[in-house]
């Protein structure tokens, strides 16, 4: 499968952001991960980049692999593979990062791959109280469903959700 | 009411005066701190590496020189004195004098210290609160002062200084004090305590600082209830500060809180811990010590606790991978092939073993925001003229933390 490059995607963004500002709602990004398809909300990511050199930083979850500086922020990235529980994979030159916003602060999902921008109307996304037994399933808005595919969307907010990793609180005296 | 000789000299030096808002100094901070990065990462360009340019290399000291002073000169743009807090704090006493009653007299010292007017304007709140307290709960009656043979008006000194990078500012009293008995009855009752714990003064009287806290037998509409410290705890967080408290019964509690001077731009040593990199403020580290082989402790009945031994002092050393459970990192270096940096906390001194000290530098910080908002014992990160980053320890936290543990 083709994989656009990074500043296609870009531009992508960018076009769907001026031009197409009342249908922002209902457009995603999907990206692959292994077999499956996952979409996210394109109002919360502010841009893709390439993969650069990550800084590794103490007292954070496993999935965090560390922080990037991009342009003077400090940006946290998370690998969405570790994310799900999937087992790890080297990072090659297909692998990029889409940068989301999420509750007044920046994260980066390291991803191993883009597709493309999609319009999917709020009745092609099935919205099932649960897909999991566990808590994972929270993680998942909805199944969209596509001409030939099924696109996961995700949660984006709760993908920081830090309510499952219980840190012992330090007093602040 | 006698003008005050401030507003007078403020008057008379308005035409040199400029008002200018404070979100276009930010956005000037801001540049500023990007201008110095950008000038750092263009100076240490691989591509320049082995190259011999020395008319370049003129340019470029000069270059970094002055953004130096720019950067020095936008952070003095934002200090303004804390005369102006100090000022609205003795309206807010005269206030108090007649709602409880008792005369108080306000000694205002250091008013001319400078302080970020990011920190000025969140300073009131909390300051207001300590000094209520003071008033209400620290000073007795005017009668009772009398009786005990003290002078007849209570007395608070508001004080600020500059101590270091820090701005201290002090609430003293001379009133009753801290009664150990009773708060540590308190906090046991509020869970804080173990029944059989006796924790030291300076441990304790932390205790007063908790949300819902008030040993006042009465609950007046001054204080007393318990609230307000919250205020007072999450500006200090915000701030980057921290309080301390001094009493001594019958004589007076004296209150500190320590602030840096500017929240901007931070004179730091950058350190290495394996591929980590940490930066701590200047002015925290007491020494720089490479310890040998005699030079260190290993206690094993205390789960393998590491002490340095620096001249006739016994110092813990905390291990940063332990402390934030890093489970990645295999056996830990012994410490005669590390480099250990001393502090001296509140808590008394600590030492943190790192690998190599890298640099000194003017770093420029980032708050901790969503996803690394948890990291413990941090200010913030530090963006470093390589375009690397540092995790700004805060080494009281990292004292506090390893003696509760």
């Amino acid at each position: 499968m083709a994989q656009p490059s990074i500043d296609d995607m870009t531009h992508q963004l960018t076009q769907h952001h001026m031009q197409q500002s009342e249908k922002i709602e209902t457009m995603y990004l999907t990206f692959p991960v292994e077999a499956e398809l996952y979409g996210v909300a394109i109002a919360k990511v502010t841009e893709i980049v390439g993969l650069q050199r990550i800084m590794s930083v103490p007292d954070v979850p496993a999935y965090i692999k560390g922080v990037i500086n991009l342009r003077g922020k400090v940006i946290p990235l998370m690998d969405i593979r570790l994310r799900f529980g999937l087992p790890e994979k080297d990072y090659d030159d297909r692998t990029v990062v889409i940068v989301l916003q999420i509750a007044d602060a920046p994260i980066g999902l390291i991803v191993d791959g883009v597709n493309e921008v999609l319009d999917i109307p709020d009745d092609q996304i099935d919205r099932p109280r649960s897909y999991a037994p566990g808590d994972g399933g929270s993680l998942v808005k909805g199944l969209a469903r596509l001409d030939d595919r099924v696109a996961i969307i995700l949660e984006a907010d709760l993908l920081v959700d830090t309510s499952e990793i219980t840190l012992p609180q330090v007093e602040n005296v | 009411m006698n003008p005050r000789p401030e507003q007078q000299n403020e008057t008379a030096s308005t035409a040199a005066l400029l008002r200018v808002s404070s979100d276009k100094i930010g956005r000037l901070m801001d540049l500023v701190g990007e201008l110095s990065l950008s000038v750092a990462e263009t100076i240490n360009t691989p591509e320049l590496a082995g190259l011999d340019l020395e008319a370049f290399d003129a340019a470029a000291h000069r270059l970094t020189m002055i953004v130096r002073e720019v950067q020095d000169a936008a952070t003095e743009l934002r200090l303004v004195p804390v005369a102006e807090v100090f000022r609205r704090l003795k309206r807010m006493v005269r206030e108090l004098e007649r709602e409880t009653g008792k005369e108080i007299l306000l000694d205002l010292r250091g008013e001319d210290t400078a302080i970020d007017k990011l920190v000025a304007d969140r300073l009131y709140d909390p300051l207001l609160h300590v000094v209520r307290n003071a008033a209400d709960h620290g000073l007795e009656d005017n009668a009772s002062r009398e009786a005990i043979g003290k002078p007849r008006a209570g007395r608070i000194i508001l004080s600020a200084a500059q101590v270091g990078s820090e701005v201290r500012i002090q609430v003293i009293d001379d009133g009753r004090g801290l009664n150990y008995d009773r708060i540590l009855t308190k906090a046991r009752e509020k869970g804080m305590f173990g029944p059989q714990e006796l924790p030291e003064r300076s441990v304790l009287w932390k205790a007063i600082f908790e949300p819902g806290f008030s040993t006042a037998e009465a609950v007046t509409t001054l204080s007393g209830r318990g609230v307000g410290m919250d205020v007072l705890n999450t500006t200090m967080k915000d701030l980057r500060g921290r309080i301390t408290v001094d009493s001594d019964e019958g004589k007076g509690t004296a209150v500190a809180l320590h602030i840096p001077v500017s929240l901007a731009f931070l004179d730091s040593l950058i350190l290495r811990l394996g591929p980590q990199l940490y930066c701590v403020p200047i002015d925290d580290i007491a020494e720089i010590a490479k310890p040998d082989a005699a030079g260190q402790v290993q206690i094993s009945v205390a789960d393998g606790a590491e002490m340095l031994r620096l001249r006739d002092r016994f110092i813990p050393v905390c291990r940063l991978e332990r402390f934030f459970g890093d489970e990645t990192a295999t056996a830990l270096n012994s410490l005669s092939e590390m480099v250990a940096i001393v502090f001296e906390t509140s808590t008394g001194p600590l030492a943190i073993a790192v690998d190599e000290v890298l640099d000194r530098q003017q770093v420029v910080m980032k708050p901790l925001a969503g996803a690394l908002r948890h990291l413990r014992a941090s200010w913030g990160f530090a963006l470093l003229a390589t375009g690397d980053i540092a995790v700004v320890l805060d080494c009281e936290r990292l004292a506090n933390k390893e003696s509760a543990a």
